[in-house]
């Protein structure tokens, strides 16, 4: 794909990276010419972010060579980056407490005996400022800046070590509409000098306004590479879906939603732009959309996870309702909530299954406060059987077992309450294909029995199996809203990308 | 797939059941080592294994130990420690004296309560509800505590009359086990029980193994905090009664260096300070070996010095010795 005979900035052929078991990218080449912006777009998981520390030396290769400029890179990161490669991370990677003159010079600071020279670091520090024309005081702490100036001081910091190859992943997730458009500018004109940029974005139209070639990955392999001019938006989408993975009609349930159960007005929060949701008894409502697009931080506002900033949520159990003020009440109402990280906060790993399971319901199996331990036990081994834990070793630590069986026993501490709503975000992240769909079955047993159940998950194909009704979240707003009849996952990616705004 | 999943737990057990020396010290050292302390003593330490000995023992052991057990719920709530029960044993016997010597007995259980639950409310307040720093708290309501108690009592030292129940309670014994000791006994009986058996100590545990976790188990996690800190005060005043009854006399300055050694006792008997593991009875068994290895070190004629430099190494070991083993079993 280079556009003339020089030899291209950045050449990554027959990259293999696989993390246990599991392929996160497999055989993956791709070619950036010089003066190039190459967008490469897949769904969540395609393995983007993976590739892109790969040829940023973060990660070494199982197989494969990474060369810039025809020299094949060595080492690791250090290698990288001499070699003219510079990564700007998805997380802000910046020292709060430093300052950005510091931030920009991290790493690379300009020392003789061990001191730093303050003069040259700043001019540094300004000179890169000036090349990507964004002017902020080189003094100020980074912890006072807002998240788009860090993100543009982030940049900064790639440009100030005048890379050869500029790799930005998801630059833009943080960034405003007008800072976007800054931010695609600025790029245009550093590619017209003659770096190369490798742009990973989720956002499908600003890869038509600035790329001249686009790389598509789905499960860790390329799908298509071709210039942004022989495709078109919709064919881009389609392709990073694929065709295959097309819905299985005969797997949806049969729906038929009764009360509304849980409803949600005006919601506000971090993250969160104002949204109204209702969830009714028997039904399972999908939040579909991109990872950051808020769907995690709205359903931990519902239920009083974290803090709202306005808005109110308004659980409804036996017709008797009642507001969501904090998420003890929320719990003490019935609600269960399954977090996204199984590990820091959905579960505590150095207890045992038993434990984890009793934890919310030590009121039901206690009396004056002392533990009816043959109730528990009864309790416990009942539901780790209904959840199909392997092996059912009630005693042992949770953190002894495999993902999908401590998913399991996520979902379990919340199914002996009969929890009238219940949110599942990522229920079968890092879950082996066998716990996925006992945790898929367990899923629809609980909207079988009347739950109100709110599914998070970025896998899409789980997403239109289990959903009823999809929400498609982006900047914390509700895009659009599918019924489980009518999505596919091209209608989804639509939304969640911004190609188009259709239905709410 | 059933095959996968039991492989993984297959090889975790594995791996866990594999010996380690540091997890074996961890979990295990302490009872091994003890026993060895005490047949050490018995054999090799002239006047170890007399009755006047072991008595003596006894009654230094019990004020500390009551403290240890106590705290023992702060440092498995995965909150450091609470340095603040110096000034709370201190605080205690000076009121169990001074004011019973004025106002009777009644009336100084009472303020002694009182005074006790504040400190925990305070402290349990400021960490659990602000979140913060627990060493830095409870090392600053320590100068408050004290402050204030040398503040009333004008530094001055308060004597029980010698036919005073505290008295008579400070020197009963049943055979030859002082009163005090029954106490500690008692206490940590209780202790136990609470830890163990009830939904306040289990979410102690929970809280501290997994805080966060815990929060979204829908447990209200300030007030565990309170509690736990509501615990260490009760006990530090029931150890403040004990220690004034031994001597029959109480001053702010008696309980200097409670805080350390009775953090001694806990990370020695093998209470993890990550919080989530340990026990109130490891505590009593941690108890039992510094309190032995103290008395053989006084009985071999070795100074205070060097008993303060072989309790601080030891710590250090300790806790480095959980530290590590804490990475092992972390996979």
């Amino acid at each position: 794909m280079t556009i003339d005979n020089s030899p291209p900035a950045l050449e990554a052929n027959g990259i293999v990276k696989r993390f246990g078991g599991a392929l996160a990218v497999d055989d993956v080449s791709i070619l950036v010419a010089p003066g190039e912006i190459h967008a490469v777009v897949g769904e969540n998981g395609a393995g983007k972010s993976t590739l892109m520390r790969v040829l940023a030396g973060i990660l070494i290769p199982d197989e494969g060579i990474v060369s810039v400029n025809g020299v094949p890179l060595t080492g690791g990161a250090k290698s990288a980056l001499d070699a003219g490669i510079a990564l700007v991370h998805q997380e802000l990677s910046l020292i709060p407490e430093m300052t950005v003159a510091e931030n920009i010079l991290l790493g690379s600071t300009p020392t003789s005996f061990g001191f730093i020279r303050a003069a040259e670091l700043r001019a540094t520090a300004a000179a890169a400022l000036d090349e990507i024309g964004v002017s902020v005081d080189l003094d100020e702490s980074i912890s006072r800046l807002s998240v788009s100036l860090r993100q543009f001081v982030e940049i900064a910091r790639a440009v100030a070590r005048k890379p050869r190859v500029l790799i930005l992943d998801e630059p833009t997730a943080t960034l405003t509409p007008a800072e976007t458009d800054y931010l695609l500018a600025m790029l245009q004109r550093l590619a017209a000098k003659g770096m190369a940029v490798i742009y990973i974005s989720h956002r499908i139209p600003e890869v038509f306004r600035i790329c001249k070639v686009v790389t598509i990955l789905r499960d860790g392999q390329v799908v298509d590479v071709t210039r942004i001019e022989d495709t078109t938006p919709g064919a881009v989408i389609e392709n990073m879906v694929g065709k295959e993975l097309k819905q299985d009609l005969d797997s949806r349930r049969d729906a038929t939603p009764g009360e509304v159960v849980l409803s949600a007005r005006g919601i506000r929060a971090h993250n969160v732009n104002g949204v109204d949701l209702d969830v009714r008894s028997g039904e399972i409502v999908g939040l579909g959309g991109l990872v950051g697009a808020g769907r995690t931080e709205l359903v931990r506002a519902i239920i009083g996870a974290d803090a709202r900033t306005g808005g109110s949520a308004l659980i409804t159990v036996d017709g008797a309702p009642r507001y969501i003020t904090s998420y003890q009440v929320a719990v003490r109402s019935g609600i269960g909530y399954v977090p996204e990280e199984r590990r820091t906060d959905g579960l505590a790993l150095s207890m045992t299954v038993a434990d984890n399971i009793a934890l919310p319901n030590r009121r039901e199996l206690s009396v004056f406060g002392v533990q009816l331990r043959k109730k528990t036990t009864a309790f416990v081994t009942a539901l780790a059987t209904a959840v199909a834990l392997k092996p059912p070793q009630i005693e042992r630590n949770v953190g002894e077992y495999s993902g999908g069986n401590q998913q399991k026993v996520a979902i379990a501490k919340w199914l002996g309450r009969k929890p009238q709503f219940i949110v599942l975000d990522e229920p079968t992240r890092g879950v082996d294909v066998g716990a996925k769909a006992e945790i898929h079955r367990l899923v629809r047993e609980l909207a079988d029995t009347g739950a109100a159940v709110l599914v998070v998950s970025s896998d899409l194909p789980e997403l239109l199996e289990l959903s009823d009704v999809i929400h498609v979240i982006r900047d914390g707003r509700i895009m659009g809203t599918l019924s489980g009849a009518e999505a596919d996952e091209k209608s989804v990616m639509s939304l969640a990308s911004g190609e188009k705004m259709v239905g709410a | 797939m059933t095959t996968q999943s039991i492989e993984t737990i297959g090889e975790v057990g594995i791996k866990q059941n594999k010996f380690n020396l540091l997890v074996w010290i961890s979990e295990r050292g302490v009872f091994v080592f003890t026993a060895l302390l005490i047949l050490f003593g018995v054999f090799f330490v002239n006047g170890f294994a007399s009755v006047i000995n072991i008595t003596d023992v006894f009654y230094r052991a019990a004020p500390i130990g009551i403290v240890a057990v106590g705290m023992t719920f702060v440092v498995i709530s995965a909150n450091y420690l609470d340095l603040s029960v110096v000034a709370q044993v201190a605080t205690a016997a000076v009121i169990l004296i001074g004011v019973s010597n004025d106002y009777g007995l009644p009336l100084a259980f009472a303020v002694a309560l009182f005074v006790a639950v504040l400190y925990g409310v305070v402290n349990g307040v400021a960490v659990g509800v602000f979140k913060a720093n627990a060493v830095i708290v409870t090392l600053s309501t320590t100068f408050i505590g004290l402050g204030i108690l040398r503040w009333l009592s004008g530094g001055s030292i308060f004597f029980g009359p010698e036919d005073g129940p505290v008295r008579a309670f400070g020197q009963a014994k049943i055979g030859s086990v002082p009163l005090s000791a029954i106490v500690l006994i008692l206490v940590t009986a209780i202790l136990w029980f609470v830890l163990t058996r009830t939904n306040f100590g289990f979410v102690v545990r929970s809280f501290g193994s997994n805080k966060e976790a815990t929060r979204l188990s829908g447990v209200n996690t300030p007030l565990v905090v309170i509690g736990a800190f509501v615990i260490t005060a009760i006990s530090a005043m029931l150890a403040g009664f004990v220690l004034a009854a031994f001597s029959n006399t109480a001053v702010s300055t008696m309980s200097d260096g409670y805080d350390f050694q009775a953090l001694a006792a806990i990370i020695i008997g093998g209470t993890s300070v990550f919080g989530g593991k340990g026990s109130v009875l490891r505590t009593l068994l941690g108890v039992i070996f510094v309190s032995v290895l103290t008395n053989i070190l006084v009985l071999s004629s070795i100074g205070f010095g060097l008993q303060q430099m072989a309790i601080g190494a030891l710590i250090v070991v300790a806790v480095s010795v959980d530290a590590l083993a804490r990475k092992v079993t972390k996979k």
